[in-house]
C-alpha cells in the first residue's frame, strides 16, 4: 500500500482534507496531485513574449556545447532575466496598486466623503506629513491629512526626481542606489518600464534587465507597500499589541459565520463596525443564531486581527477549507491570492461567495462593489445578506476544534515604545543585546504557503531553528499564521522555544521570540524597523551591515518576488525555498546569488530544505557580527571600584 | 492583587535569600493598550515625535550615520 502524502502540518487542515476527499470536493491540494509543474516553465525556460514562438530553451545537457537561442536570437539569460522581471513588475504592481487604493479612499476620508472611515491616528498622520515635508504647525489635522493624500498620490505618477520615502533609508544605502542609478521614481513608471524592457526586441542584457527590476522593486518596498502601510495605519490605527486567536476552529457552529478574504482592509474594518450594530444582533439572533462570528483568512485577517484583535480562520492554503467546514455562511474576497476553485467549494454548500473589488469578479460569484463612499452601508447589506443564509446550511457541518491563543500587533512603532516607554522610546535595548550576543541577529520570514511543500512545515522548521539559535524572528502574511497556529506567537514561546540568550530578553520585554508584523504589504515595516537599527548605532551605517537576513520559505506569489528584490537591493541576504524561478540560466542566477554581494551588499538563495536555510540564514548573520567584531557574546560587566582603579 | 508569592534563591556568596516572585496579575488581556493616546496634545505629540520616531532626520544624523562631512 502506498504511504499517505502528508499535506500539512497543521491538525484542522488535514482534518477538513479528509472531509472533503470524503465529500469529492476539489480543493488546490488534490489539484496539485493532478497538475504537475511543466519542467521547461518551472526554470523559466520559455518566452512568450512575441507570438513567433513560444520558444522552448531548456537547459543544455551536460558536455552538450550547443546554445541555445529563441527565433528572435534571444538568448536564455535574456528570456529568463524577462521572466524574472516580469514577476516582480507584477508583484510591485498588485502591492502598489492595493496602495492606490488606500490613498484614494484616505484622501476621501480626510475630505468626510468616506462612510465609516476617519483619521484615527493623528500621532503618525503627523509623523508621515513630517516624512512628506508638509507643514504641520497651526494646521488643522484634516487639512494636513488632505494634503498628505494629494502628494502621496503624486507618488504613483511621478515621472521624475525620486520617491519621498527614500529619504527614509540609511544615508549610505541611499548613496548607493544613486550611485547604482537604481532609486525609483514614480511606482508606476518603474512598473511600465520594466514591461517595456522585456517587451520584444528591447533590453536584451540580462544584467541591464535585473537592473531595472531591482529600481521596481525598490518602488514596491520603499514606495507602495510602505505608503499603503502608514496610510492604513493612519486611518485604521498603528497597531498595538493585541490578543487574537487563530485556526479553523475560530469558525462556530451556532454563529453566523462571515469570512474577510484577500488583502485590502476597507470592507473588512467596517463589517467589524457592522457587526456591533445591535440591529444586526438582533437579525442574528432572529435567523435563529448567537450572533455574528467575523472570521479573517489570509492577509485581509491580518489587517482585522493587528487592530481589532478579530479571530483569523488560516493562512493561504486553508482558504477552501474555511467552506469546506460548511459552517461558513459569507466569504467576502477584495484582491489578490483568493483561488477561482473557491467557488466551486461554495457550490458545494450554500455559501455564498462575494467578490467585492472593482479589479476582481469570479465567474459565479456575487458581485457587490465596494465604494468607500457607502461603504458601511455596504458592510451592513452583505451581514444582513449572511444572516438570511444562515437557515440554509445543509450537509454535514464539522469544524475543527483547532484554535490557538496569539499575540499580535508589532507595528515598528509599538517596538520603539516597548523597548523603551514613552519618554526614551529606541531600539537601543535590541542593538545592545545584539552586541552583547543575547539575540544573534533578526530575520524576517514571510511569504506565503505552496502546495509543492507540506503546508506550514517550511516555515515553522526554519523559524523554530532560527530562534532556537537566538535569532529574534520578524514575520508577516501567511508565515506570521502558520507561527500562530504552532504556538510561536505568545510571549510563553519564548522559554519552550527559544535559546537562552533571546528567552532572556523576550522575558524581560514581555514579547514573543517571534513577532508578527502584519499583512504582506506590511514588509515595508521590516524595513523601517531594519532602518532603525542603522540609526540606533552600534551595528554599523547601513542595512548591509546588520546581522539582520530575509527568507520566504514557501513562496508562490509574484508579490514575494518582488519582496525578496526589494530586501536584496535594500542590502540584506535573502533566501527562499520551495522553487526557485532563474534556474533556467547559470549566469542569472549566479549574478543574484553571488555578483549581487558586490553590488547591492545584499543577495539572494536558494535552498529547499529549511533547515539548511536557516543555517545559512544563522552563518550569513555570523558574518556580519565578524564583520562588526561582536563574534563573542559580551557579558555586561558593572565595575566595582576595586575594577575601576585598575583600570586606571 | 493577590498575595505577593516570594522564591528562595542563592546569593553569589552562597546565602539563600527570599526574592519577590511575579507580581503581575494572572488572566489575558480584553483590549489592545494604546499608549498613542497619552499624547493628547499636539505639542506633546510634536515632542514625541522630535525625539522617539524622528531623531533620524536630525540634522547631526545619529549613531553609526553621525558624519563629519555631510552626504
Amino acid at each position: 500500500m502506498a504511504e499517505e502524502k502528508k499535506r500539512s502540518i497543521d491538525k484542522a487542515t488535514e482534518e477538513l482534507l479528509e472531509k472533503a476527499e470524503k465529500e469529492q470536493i476539489s480543493t488546490a491540494f488534490f489539484r496539485a496531485d493532478e497538475i504537475r509543474p511543466c519542467p521547461i516553465g518551472v526554470e523559466e525556460s520559455c518566452c512568450k513574449v512575441c507570438s513567433m514562438g513560444p520558444c522552448r530553451l531548456p537547459r543544455s545537457k551536460k558536455g552538450e556545447e550547443k546554445r541555445r537561442v529563441g527565433v528572435c536570437g534571444a538568448t536564455i539569460e535574456t528570456v529568463v532575466a524577462r521572466n524574472f522581471a516580469r514577476k516582480i513588475a507584477a508583484g510591485t504592481a498588485a502591492h502598489s496598486d492595493h496602495a492606490r487604493e488606500v490613498v484614494e479612499t484616505f484622501l476621501k476620508a480626510a475630505l468626510g466623503q468616506a462612510q465609516g472611515f476617519e483619521i484615527k491616528d493623528e500621532v503618525k498622520l503627523l509623523e508621515v506629513a513630517l516624512d512628506f515635508n508638509i507643514e504641520i504647525e497651526g494646521k488643522e489635522i484634516k487639512d494636513i491629512a488632505v494634503e498628505l493624500g494629494r502628494k502621496a498620490l503624486d507618488e504613483f505618477g511621478k515621472q521624475h526626481g525620486e520617491l519621498v520615502y527614500i529619504g527614509k533609508a540609511p544615508l549610505k544605502r541611499q548613496e548607493l542606489w544613486r550611485r547604482l542609478g537604481v532609486v525609483p521614481r514614480g511606482v508606476d513608471r518603474e512598473v511600465v518600464e520594466v514591461m517595456h524592457r522585456t517587451h520584444m526586441g528591447v533590453d536584451q542584457d540580462y544584467t541591464h534587465i535585473i537592473e531595472q527590476a531591482t529600481r521596481c522593486a525598490l518602488a514596491d518596498g520603499w514606495g507602495g507597500s510602505m505608503i499603503s502601510t502608514d496610510l492604513q495605519d493612519i486611518m485604521f490605527g498603528t497597531p498595538v499589541p493585541v490578543v487574537g486567536k487563530i485556526n479553523l476552529g475560530v469558525l462556530k457552529e451556532d454563529e453566523v459565520n462571515v469570512v474577510v478574504h484577500g488583502h485590502e482592509p476597507f470592507l473588512p474594518e467596517l463589517l467589524a463596525a457592522a457587526s456591533r450594530d445591535p440591529e444586526i444582533k438582533k437579525l442574528a439572533e432572529k435567523a435563529g443564531a448567537k450572533g455574528i462570528n467575523l472570521a479573517g483568512m489570509c492577509c485581509s485577517a491580518n489587517e482585522v486581527l493587528m487592530r481589532h484583535g478579530i479571530p483569523c480562520a488560516g493562512n493561504f492554503l486553508q482558504q477552501e477549507l474555511a467552506l469546506v467546514t460548511g459552517a461558513v455562511e459569507l466569504m467576502t474576497v477584495d484582491v489578490q491570492c483568493q483561488m477561482q476553485g473557491l467557488q466551486d467549494v461554495a457550490a458545494c454548500f450554500h455559501t455564498k461567495l462575494v467578490t467585492t473589488s472593482d479589479r476582481a469578479k469570479i465567474e459565479g460569484a456575487v458581485h457587490m462593489e465596494f465604494h468607500p463612499d457607502s461603504g458601511l452601508d455596504m458592510a451592513k447589506k452583505i451581514l444582513k445578506m449572511a444572516i438570511e443564509n444562515y437557515p440554509n446550511r445543509r450537509g454535514s457541518v464539522y469544524i475543527p476544534d483547532q484554535a490557538r491563543d496569539i499575540v499580535v500587533g508589532f507595528s515598528h512603532e509599538t517596538i520603539n515604545y516597548l523597548l523603551g516607554g514613552l519618554f526614551r522610546a529606541s531600539y537601543r535595548p535590541l542593538n545592545d543585546n545584539i552586541i552583547n550576543g543575547r539575540i544573534r541577529g533578526v530575520a524576517g520570514v514571510v511569504g506565503c504557503n505552496n502546495v509543492r511543500t507540506v503546508h506550514d512545515s517550511a516555515h515553522i522548521a526554519m523559524i523554530k531553528e532560527l530562534i532556537k539559535n537566538d535569532v529574534l524572528v520578524l514575520t508577516t502574511g501567511c508565515a506570521a499564521m502558520a507561527c500562530g497556529k504552532e504556538g510561536l506567537l505568545t510571549p510563553e514561546a519564548a522559554r519552550e522555544f527559544a535559546g537562552d540568550g533571546l528567552a532572556e530578553v523576550c522575558e524581560a520585554v514581555g514579547i514573543p521570540p517571534v513577532l508578527h508584523m502584519g499583512a504582506c504589504v506590511d514588509n515595508s515595516r521590516l524595513l523601517i524597523a531594519a532602518t532603525a537599527m542603522v540609526k540606533e548605532g552600534g551595528l554599523g551605517d547601513d542595512l548591509s551591515d546588520l546581522p539582520v537576513v530575509g527568507a520566504a520559505p514557501e513562496w508562490m506569489s509574484e508579490k514575494a518576488l518582488a519582496i525578496g528584490q526589494y530586501f536584496v537591493a535594500s542590502g540584506v541576504f535573502t533566501v527562499f525555498g520551495t522553487t526557485w524561478p532563474t534556474v533556467g540560466s547559470e549566469k542569472v542566477t549566479r549574478h543574484l546569488f553571488e555578483e549581487f554581494e558586490e553590488i547591492y551588499k545584499g543577495m539572494w538563495a536558494y535552498e529547499e530544505d529549511p533547515v539548511k536555510a536557516a543555517h545559512l540564514m544563522i552563518s550569513q548573520i555570523d558574518k556580519k557580527r565578524k564583520a562588526l567584531g561582536l563574534e563573542k557574546a559580551r557579558e555586561r560587566v558593572l565595575f566595582d571600584m576595586a575594577m575601576r582603579r585598575e583600570l586606571a | 492583587m493577590s498575595e505577593y508569592i516570594y522564591d528562595e534563591k542563592e546569593r553569589f556568596d552562597g546565602e539563600k535569600v527570599k526574592v519577590l516572585g511575579p507580581t503581575y496579575e494572572e488572566g489575558k488581556p480584553d483590549g489592545s493598550y494604546d499608549w498613542k493616546a497619552r499624547l493628547d496634545t499636539r505639542e506633546l505629540t510634536v515632542n514625541y515625535l522630535r525625539s522617539a520616531l524622528r531623531y533620524w532626520y536630525s540634522k547631526d544624523w545619529f549613531g553609526s550615520e553621525r558624519r563629519k562631512k555631510d552626504a
